[in-house]
């Protein structure tokens, strides 16, 4: 086969060399035609009939089990379940099967583009993207007719994996020690396939044009540090790679073997280098890189893929192990961020015209006050047994703060009446993650006991750009003035009120991007844990003479190009070394 | 008139018209009569046990549906979808 170039953004450095593995993700990567004798014709018809009737029970079981103070979300499963016993809709699929004398998959097709083709001159925008429920319904009867569900659990042996988009929820099906790298034809720099990928310590790209044209079983060599699949390569493209994969070990082992040494610049100033993680397991990984404590535990994954919510007992076990285990380290609980683009699947399909402008994180918890009194009895009986800090995200305005509050200080009221134990001092802070909320940090600083700036969606708020579009992407700038000054004007409100301000965004893990923050001051930072090492390193061997320096004439340029080109050059001529191993979120 | 083969008019009132929710409701109620339901607006005419069918009339707040029942509980039927149409869907689910 011919030797083939894709190109995609990078988001996880690494190299892989291997074969890849498809993943249908319920998509039509992997549906085919296929042609069938008259003899088969009754039974691939009954085949689709009881794929139908399989696809409608799970539905209905889904249906049964949402919990009682979301039966809104109910209504859009009522809808699918509607589609679904659409006779119509069902029949003309069977009826395919036997005038084209095709297999049930690709009637559905058939019958799934009929509907699409008359959804299409519908003029109302709203009903006529009611095609996606349409198309949501048949993949749930495609996976029953793939022999339930979607595989994605049958790789053999190490594979590159390749799927239109990778969700955490999805992430949680999947086999992860039989992937070594992975490609999705969707997202963007700081898409959640990225977090993942990092996370996981494997190369991965995203956004890659033309995936779709591979297939499961491909020879290629996956590039993490430049975005490129090649497919089928050359003799000096494989030996070329096997040695940067070679050095790329190397490198990680040097930077592992120094982690516990303090994140401290030459003229002794110390930050202290924590790590954001959501799955309990991860601790020991963060301690194991010299991780100080836990900055961003993020909590929606015991929400997702199970079909009730876990309770209190259930959560105040998982907090109290997780403080217990990093004790004396400090780790900071973030209050369910839920919604937008992690919701929980037990919930159905949860539609919202602007999911990032809609119903999550604490609006979310504020709509469903029992959800979320039962995960501040969890946090708050937790502090009681470990150096433990409650955050919320979010939050939008002092108005908005105070009423959290109220509802945080009732539930301390009830533990106290109920004679439960928790610590009556533990911190409590916010997430600094939207622009009405930087320009209020002033007044926010005096009612909370430190800031966390989560950059990935200051950034999405104040550019407005949607981070996982590929499209707009490119306008993802941690180096626009207006973020530079956004963050500069926290961190000053924060020690204005003496408050500690922490940052907990990808920037922290960029190095392109740290001696700026380095420069403002920042107090601490939390990353993700593989990319402790390696900050801290570059960390030890700045000064904060040259932070300031730098931050001083990045704020003095007003043009991106310029800031990108001040931060570049430092990085290049102090940490040459570095530069080949760091996929950075500053464009060059 | 035929007893068993109705017609009556019904105005939608609702915000968005007969869109997702509204038409899985108008759907799974017709579906309980052995009757044919039609609905018809502007010289269109789709089954109103089919909820594909229902949304791609697309009807809009302030249309004026025509329900159309052939059958033996014909006259039930009509009552039944003219009722949930004019209480804006939100009677008894």
């Amino acid at each position: 086969m011919a030797r083939k170039a894709l190109k995609g953004i990078p988001v996880s450095a690494g190299i892989a060399i291997g074969k890849t593995y498809f993943l249908d993700m319920g998509g039509n990567t992997s549906t085919v035609r296929m042609d069938i004798d008259k003899g088969h014709i009754h039974e691939e018809r009954n085949r689709l009939k009881k794929a139908f009737s399989l696809a409608l029970t799970d539905l209905e079981n889904i249906r049964k089990k949402i919990p009682p103070e979301l039966k809104e979300q109910s209504t859009i499963i009522d809808s699918h379940i509607m589609i679904l016993k659409d006779r119509k809709f069902q029949k003309s699929a069977r009826d395919y099967i036997r005038s084209r004398m095709i297999n049930a998959e690709w009637a559905l097709e058939y019958a799934v583009s009929d509907i699409e083709e008359v959804f299409s001159r519908i003029e109302d925008e709203y009903i006529r993207e009611r095609i996606q429920d349409v198309r949501l319904v048949a993949d749930r009867v495609r996976k029953q007719l793939h022999g339930q569900p979607a595989d994605k659990g049958s790789m053999t042996q190490r594979m590159i994996l390749l799927a239109s988009d990778l969700s955490p929820a999805d992430t949680i099906e999947l086999q992860l020690d039989k992937i070594m790298a992975f490609a999705t034809m969707s997202g963007g720099k700081t898409s959640h396939a990225g977090i993942i990928a990092r996370s996981l310590q494997i190369p991965a790209i995203v956004g890659v044009e033309g995936l779709s044209e591979l297939q499961g079983g491909q020879f290629v060599i996956l590039d993490g540090f430049n975005g490129k699949i090649i497919v089928d390569p050359e003799e000096d493209e494989l030996s070329h790679y096997t040695e940067l994969k070679y050095q790329f070990a190397e490198y990680q082992s040097l930077v592992n073997r120094n982690c516990y040494l303090p994140a401290e610049t030459i003229d002794g100033y110390r930050i202290r280098v924590a790590a954001n993680i959501e799955l309990f397991e991860e601790v020991t990984a963060v301690l194991d890189r010299g991780g100080e404590g836990i900055g961003l535990y993020r909590t929606e994954y015991s929400y997702l893929n199970r079909e009730n919510l876990p309770g209190e007992e259930e959560l105040f076990e998982e907090y109290r192990d997780l403080a217990s285990i990093a004790y004396p380290h400090k780790v900071v609980i973030r209050t369910l961020d839920l919604g937008a683009d992690k919701i929980a699947t037990q919930l159905g399909p949860f539609r919202e015209a602007n999911p990032a402008l809609g119903l999550r994180a604490i609006r979310f918890c504020r709509k469903y006050p029992e959800l979320f009194k039962t995960q501040l009895r969890a946090i708050l009986r937790a502090s009681a047994q470990g150096n433990v800090s409650i955050m919320f995200p979010m939050v939008s305005g002092l108005q908005e703060l105070r009423e959290v509050k109220k509802i945080y200080f009732s539930v301390r009221d009830e533990l106290k009446a109920e004679n439960i134990d928790y610590d009556p001092a533990m911190p409590m802070g916010i997430m600094i993650e939207l622009p009405s909320a930087v320009l209020t940090s002033d007044l926010l600083a005096r009612e909370v006991d430190f800031f966390s700036i989560g950059t990935n969606d200051l950034i999405q708020y104040s550019l407005g750009i949607d981070r996982t579009n590929k499209h707009v992407s490119y306008l993802y700038q941690p180096l626009h003035p207006a973020i530079l000054r956004s963050i500069k004007m926290i961190i000053d409100a924060g020690h204005e009120a003496g408050i500690e301000v922490s940052l907990c965004g990808e920037v922290a893990a960029d190095p392109y991007c740290v001696p700026i923050l380095m420069g403002m001051k920042i107090d601490s930072i939390s990353l993700n844990p593989q990319a402790i090492p390696g900050i801290k390193r570059i960390i030890r061997q700045t000064t904060m003479d040259e932070c300031m320096e730098l931050l001083k004439r990045v704020l003095e340029s007003n043009d991106i190009q310029d800031s990108n080109r001040l931060v570049t050059e430092m990085i290049f001529t102090r940490f040459p070394e570095e530069l080949m191993f760091y996929t950075s979120l500053v464009e060059d | 008139m035929d007893e068993n083969n109705l017609e009556a008019k019904v105005s939608l009132d609702n915000e968005f018209g007969l869109h997702a929710r509204p038409a899985a409701i108008l759907a799974k109620e017709a579906q309980k009569f052995s009757s044919d339901i039609r609905l018809l607006l502007d010289g269109r005419e789709v089954d109103a046990k089919s909820i594909l069918d229902i949304l791609t009339l697309a009807a809009t707040s302030g249309s004026v549906l025509i329900i159309r029942a052939r059958g033996d509980d014909a006259p039930a039927a009509v009552k039944r979808i003219k009722q949930i149409i004019s209480a804006r869907f939100e009677a008894k689910r």
